[in-house]
């Protein structure tokens, strides 16, 4: 079994040689030490993914016990066909995109200055990663103390800049406002990765550049992005999967409001789920944001399988 | 950083400068050092300066928002909703004594989410650190595609994941208590614990345990008095991170908490009402709830980037 142990982070250890393994039985040492964490794993997802499928092809009824009255492919036509579904998908990929896309070309120049920075780096690091502890549901009512249109302070700062209108008021303008808190959030990530990524570029690689008398952006260009592509491509796969897994802001926020312009897939599903108690349908658009989110990691298992990073 | 006669104390910045002193046409060495008229002194000191503008830019974006809930919480009604924004006041604790007075006491709350993100946090380390031991070390067939469905019920959709578990636990009965939320948050902290210790203990060098079994030890003696002892810093790391994840959450417990299972983030926004908002109160609650986890999360910075990216980069 030699050729499993390659370069998955979890296969990476030296391999053990056969003899030092005491005799064992089948499952093995190692089998037993997972056995109790993968036992309540399997409950915890292959469980509910099981329902999952099962109630997106019912009507799921709660009152007097619940009970799932199995009604065909209903759901999933109703999936298909429903206009405004598709305008939440629609609008979950711009938000998806603004706020990763934003992210990761805010965080990577962060880091790119933070690199430059030799003195302080720990305490301005620091600093700068505290959004990323924040509940996003503070994030959002804080966004939303800040945002408001008589006593806002960042309200009051457009003000003075000659913006009057309310800004999560009008779709436009929440809509920049929740890119703008979850980006005010999750940038610190971003710049925390890359930072990582560029202190492992050797130095010697810099200096030779340095000598050979290549221009700044030249250096960034050929010597410095190559050597941390791997580690930003790990940030981004991060990220999106998380960008997809959080709606925190926006539930407290706007709502999904003003005129469904924030209504994003996950928001829809909740007021699906626990505002209309249409669970079977909720258990479709569920099914479709997984499938989303394993093809993301499908991605990321493979990163790491094929590259070496760098460990 | 002081002339072009020592690179190495200035390594990132010297690309730009040099182009500049071979565009004298006289090499590196005839840069005079110490003139601040010297191209490159200029260039270099532009760049810092460039650099030092842009960092000041991002440090007020992130801190602003945080220190003005932080005084906020400390302003009286009127001072907290006044139209022009206050930043000298008479402060006052109001706000945070209102918090534990009164019919909506905050006390249970923060006991609740104590509990539940604790506890989570707690068993997922634990299982996490055994199965990710085996994760590490076994050579199993089919090893990738266990791996790969750990990580992927870690990056599930919670939305996804709510629908089926609120069926579910409403069959159990186990909507509103805290053992409902604890097994809420496994679906989460335990497939990430798993891996994020499998990465820490791939890190330790095999040939330990086989020493350790060579001088007479049981596999799981040389596992308890060898192996955990030396990714100590592990485990603390995915406690933490588990602990925030936990503690930050909204999306399950909007679904699975009621009155006798209320968590922190979950009081935070009932303050929202049809009557209006205690900004004065929320900013507290904000407060309250923020601050214990950037402590908690700068504590175990060393190893924030191993944990926030499953392992996959190791930083510093």
């Amino acid at each position: 079994m030699a050729h499993a142990a390659d370069s998955s982070p979890v296969l990476r250890q030296a391999a053990r040689p056969q003899s030092s393994a005491p005799k064992e039985p089948r499952v093995g040492f190692e089998g037993r030490m997972m056995t109790p964490g993968l036992i309540l794993l399997a409950a915890l997802s292959i469980v509910p993914f099981l329902a999952l499928i099962a109630m997106s092809f019912s009507r799921v009824l709660l009152l007097g016990g619940v009970r799932l009255e199995v009604i065909g492919i209903t759901n999933w036509v109703r999936f298909f066909t429903d206009a405004d579904m598709w305008m939440s998908w629609l609008r979950t990929i711009i938000y998806f995109v603004l706020t990763v896309g934003l992210e990761m070309a805010l965080g990577v120049g962060i880091a790119l200055c933070l690199y430059r920075v030799l003195r302080g780096r720990n305490i301005l690091l620091s600093l700068l990663l505290l959004p990323m502890f924040a509940a996003p549901v503070i994030v959002g009512l804080l966004g939303r103390y800040l945002t408001d249109s008589t006593f806002g302070l960042y309200a009051w700062v457009l003000r003075s800049l000659g913006y009057t209108g309310d800004i999560l008021g009008s779709p436009v303008s929440a809509f920049a406002a929740v890119v703008l808190m979850d980006v005010w959030e999750w940038t610190p990530l971003i710049a925390l990765i890359t930072l990582a990524g560029l202190s492992s570029v050797p130095q010697s690689v810099r200096e030779a550049a340095a000598v050979d008398g290549a221009p700044a952006w030249m250096t960034l260009r050929y010597i410095i992005f190559p050597a941390i592509a791997n580690v930003l491509l790990v940030a981004l796969l991060i990220r999106s999967m998380d960008a997809i897994r959080y709606f925190d802001i926006i539930w407290v926020t706007t709502n999904g409001g003003p005129a469904d312009a924030t209504k994003i897939v996950p928001i829809r599903l909740y007021e699906t789920a626990f505002r209309f108690f249409d669970l079977g349908y909720a258990a479709a658009i569920g099914l479709a944001m997984l499938a989303f989110s394993i093809f993301i990691a499908r991605t990321f298992v493979r990163l790491l399988d094929t590259r070496g990073l760098t460990r | 950083m002081s002339t072009s006669m020592t690179p190495r104390s200035s390594v990132p910045r010297q690309a730009g400068p040099d182009q500049a002193v071979r565009g004298n046409g006289h090499g590196i060495l005839a840069a005079p050092p110490g003139m601040p008229q010297s191209p490159l002194e200029e260039s270099s000191r532009r760049s810092r300066w460039v650099v030092g503008i842009l960092l000041a830019v991002a440090l007020l974006w992130t801190l602003v928002p945080l220190l003005w809930m932080l005084l906020s919480s400390f302003k009286n009604r009127t001072d907290v909703t006044s139209a022009t924004p206050q930043v000298l006041f008479a402060p006052t604790l109001d706000n945070y004594r209102n918090l534990f007075t009164g019919s909506n006491n905050l006390g249970p709350y923060i006991w609740h989410s104590v509990l539940a993100a604790g506890i989570s946090a707690l068993l997922a380390v634990c299982l996490g650190a055994l199965a990710g031991y085996g994760l590490a070390r076994t050579q199993m067939r089919g090893k990738k595609h266990l791996a790969f469905w750990i990580i992927s019920t870690r990056m599930a959709p919670i939305a996804a994941v709510v629908v089926p578990l609120f069926l579910i636990f409403r069959g159990l009965g186990l909507i509103d208590s805290i053992p409902g939320l604890v097994l809420a948050y496994l679906t989460f902290n335990l497939p990430f614990a798993i891996w994020l210790m499998s990465a820490f203990f791939a890190e330790v060098p095999a040939s330990l345990e086989e020493s350790a079994l060579v001088a007479g030890c049981t596999r799981w003696q040389a596992f308890r008095t060898v192996i955990l002892p030396l990714t100590k810093s592990g485990l603390v790391t995915t406690f933490v991170l588990c602990l925030v994840f936990a503690w930050n959450d909204y999306a399950f417990a909007v679904v699975f908490s009621g009155p006798n299972s209320q968590t922190l983030p979950i009081a935070a926004s009932q303050l929202v009402t049809q009557t209006g908002i205690d900004w004065g109160q929320l900013t507290a609650i904000g407060t309250i709830v923020v601050v214990p986890m950037m402590l908690a999360g700068l504590a175990v910075r060393r190893w924030l980037v191993t944990g926030l990216t499953l392992g996959a980069v190791t930083g510093e």
